[in-house]
């Protein structure tokens, strides 16, 4: 019996219980679901992970000054100001004796306000250096755009760059290069337009989009180099707010990130900084989706050993039922072999119908849980299917079938063919 | 349409010949027969019918003339080859290409067309499928049922549903047809047509073997043979 006439036999003995046959997938249909929407939302939350933990660079080590704990605050001058943070000294340090970093990037906060007419607005201005751009993985929008040069700090004409939130904010439809922005007491001249594609954050606070960028060179001249703020009386002064190590390969992170840890650890008396390795939370994440993957074995394994069981449930029921046309087909010429692949593609059939509606179940599953999770706010869930994920759920029918129709379609081809014609 | 017989038959050979074929069972510890060893020729052309009170064995003699039983003892031989000692796959394919088997209860299957019905003995001999179908209307097409390919077994009377049964013993061109009391569910006079149907094969070259109840049969026979008790005779 060829492909074809086993194909036309296996459909009309299936379309003869369709209800029943739909019922008896049902377990394939419900894992192969679960399997189709689980990997779904595991790939969207990969993607964006990695997509999170990539828009901060992932050759990127970024040091990050913190306010320390009220408690631990040390009086060591008579002053009244407050000294915290990532120091000039640190940033010398670091260039001179850490070998493995490529760029080195200072950012300041300049702490001045950003007026728009007379109102004062919450966009923040930070100095930096020219390789800031390329670190936090952002680009020029505009053609005539150019980001800070390393001559910039030196003219008299203070120049800045605006990310395109900013610019939407300041500007609104009118073109922004060219514009002047008052900065504390200071006007700039915008020159570039920047935008950080992933909506990055400067070590997870400042979002790129909505900054303005100077040289540290004006900012220095300007404001004398030390940000002065006052709170309860009292003056604090931080040299740098962050520090990016961008290493010459990825290799050498773990490496760079514990040299740094403790060169912190013996140079700083107060833990008044956070080291931000985006190559570590990468490789967590990996964990992380490793064990979700392990889970989400676990549970498809298990729908579809139960989805199997029904499946070998309802072929052992139709061979009963059938036994009769067993033996008719015997007494005609079939042999045991002809039985056996008949039942086999039946379940095998069967649970691919499972998996083709488990697979469609699963994806509107996906995108119902996209959808819920976002509503009410912008981000949420993403589920992201996959073709890959098509084929296995596919795949894992078939050999579903296979695993369970074996046993059912070898007890129908071993009757014996005068029993079963006698079978009432 | 000669069918692909499985060897060549030696030319003197009989259609079928029994060197004491024998069958046993087991009933509380004794050994019973339902089928004393039996000596039998049957030609080429022949028209036996085989008759006996119920529970005499014929329809033991039957199933070792179809290949469904194995004989505890004695040689089946199925044009001059022994056939009671094959292995499965080849009882299957004589069963399949020599023998044509029809039923008292039809055995049509339910789920199926009629012509469908007809095609199943050919899909397990490999016939292409455009063949398959054009033969399969033919035969129904001879015995009054054309037009009626895409019915259903359910959809018919019961002589109609035995002449598709017999359309479906003739499917692979078998030189043996073994009828199990064809007639015995059929009202008298559709039973005649189906006899009638037997004859007609017989007249055509057909070997026929045929279990009956009914002694007026004996009249369209060449060869009779009568079980009591598992002791067959030749009358």
């Amino acid at each position: 019996m060829n492909l074809l006439e086993m194909a036309r036999t296996v459909y009309a003995s299936l379309t003869r219980h369709l209800v029943r046959s739909l019922l008896a997938t049902l377990g394939i249909v419900l894992g192969i679901a679960a399997v189709v929407a689980m990997l779904a939302i595991g790939e969207g939350g990969r993607r964006e992970a990695l997509h999170q933990i990539e828009s901060q660079g992932v050759d990127n080590i970024i040091l990050r000054s913190v306010k320390p704990a009220e408690g631990n605050v040390t009086q060591t001058t008579r002053s009244y100001t407050q000294r915290y943070g990532i120091t000039q000294r640190d940033v010398e340090h670091i260039a001179a004796v850490f070998e493995n970093v490529r760029l080195l990037v200072p950012v300041m906060e300049v702490r001045r306000e950003i007026f728009l007419g007379q109102a004062s607005t919450d966009i923040k201005a930070i100095a930096t250096t020219p390789d800031f751009l390329e670190v936090t993985r952002c680009r020029l929008v505009d053609r005539r755009s150019r980001f800070l040069a390393p001559t910039d700090g030196k003219i008299l004409d203070p120049i800045c760059v605006v990310g395109v939130k900013a610019a939407r904010r300041l500007f609104g439809h009118r073109d922004p290069i060219g514009q002047t922005i008052a900065i504390g007491n200071a006007s700039f001249r915008v020159v570039g337009l920047m935008e950080s594609p992933g909506g990055g954050r400067i070590g997870g606070q400042l979002e790129l989009n909505n900054i303005v960028c100077m040289p540290l060179e004006t900012a220095t001249s300007l404001w004398g180099g030390i940000t002065v703020r006052m709170g309860r009386g009292m003056a604090e002064r931080v040299d740098y707010d962050y520090l990016y190590l961008a290493a010459k390969n990825v290799n050498a992170i773990p490496s760079t990130a514990g040299r740094l840890r403790t060169y912190l650890r013996e140079t700083h008396a107060q833990v008044d900084y956070e080291v931000q390795v985006p190559y570590e939370l990468l490789q967590s994440a990996q964990r992380t989706q490793r064990i979700f993957t392990v889970v989400m074995t676990s549970i498809a394994a298990i729908s579809l050993l139960v989805g199997g069981i029904g499946i070998m449930n309802i072929m052992l029921a139709n061979i009963f039922e059938r036994t009769r046309e067993i033996g008719v087909r015997r007494a005609l010429g079939a042999r045991k072999r002809d039985i056996l692949w008949q039942f086999l593609a039946e379940s095998v059939l069967l649970t691919s119908i499972g998996g083709g509606l488990g697979a469609g179940l699963g994806i509107a599953t996906a995108a119902a849980a996209e959808w819920i999770s976002r509503m009410g706010g912008e981000t949420g869930l993403k589920a992201v299917v996959t073709s890959e994920s098509l084929i296995v759920a596919l795949a894992v029918s078939v050999i579903t079938g296979i695993t369970f129709g074996t046993h059912p379609a070898w007890k129908a081809a071993q009757l014996d063919p005068l029993t079963a014609l006698r079978h009432e | 349409m000669s069918g692909a017989r499985l060897h060549t038959p030696a030319p003197q050979a009989p259609l079928i010949e029994l060197r004491g074929l024998s069958k046993t069972y087991e009933a509380g510890g004794t050994q019973i027969f339902a089928l004393r060893p039996t000596d039998l020729i049957v030609k080429h052309g022949a028209f036996l019918t085989v008759m006996g009170p119920s529970g005499s064995g014929k329809s033991t003699l039957l199933n070792l003339f179809g290949l469904l039983m194995r004989p505890t003892s004695g040689t089946y031989l199925l044009e001059g080859r022994a056939v009671s000692g094959l292995n499965d796959d080849a009882t299957s394919a004589v069963r399949c290409k020599m023998i044509g088997m029809v039923f008292q209860s039809f055995n049509l299957l339910s789920h199926l067309t009629i012509l469908e019905n007809v095609c199943v003995p050919m899909q397990y001999a490999g016939v292409p499928r455009a063949t398959m179908r054009q033969r399969a209307k033919a035969l129904l097409d001879r015995f009054g049922l054309e037009g009626r390919y895409g019915s259903r077994p359910t959809q018919l009377s019961g002589g109609q549903c035995q002449r598709v049964a017999i359309a479906r013993a003739l499917a692979n061109d078998p030189p043996v047809i073994l009828a199990d009391e064809p007639t015995g569910n059929l009202d008298e006079k559709t039973g005649l047509e189906v006899l009638s149907i037997f004859q007609e094969l017989h007249r055509s070259g057909k070997t026929i073997i045929m279990v009956t109840h009914n002694p007026a049969y004996r009249t369209y026979a060449t060869q009779a043979v009568t079980i009591h008790d598992g002791r067959a005779s030749e009358a």
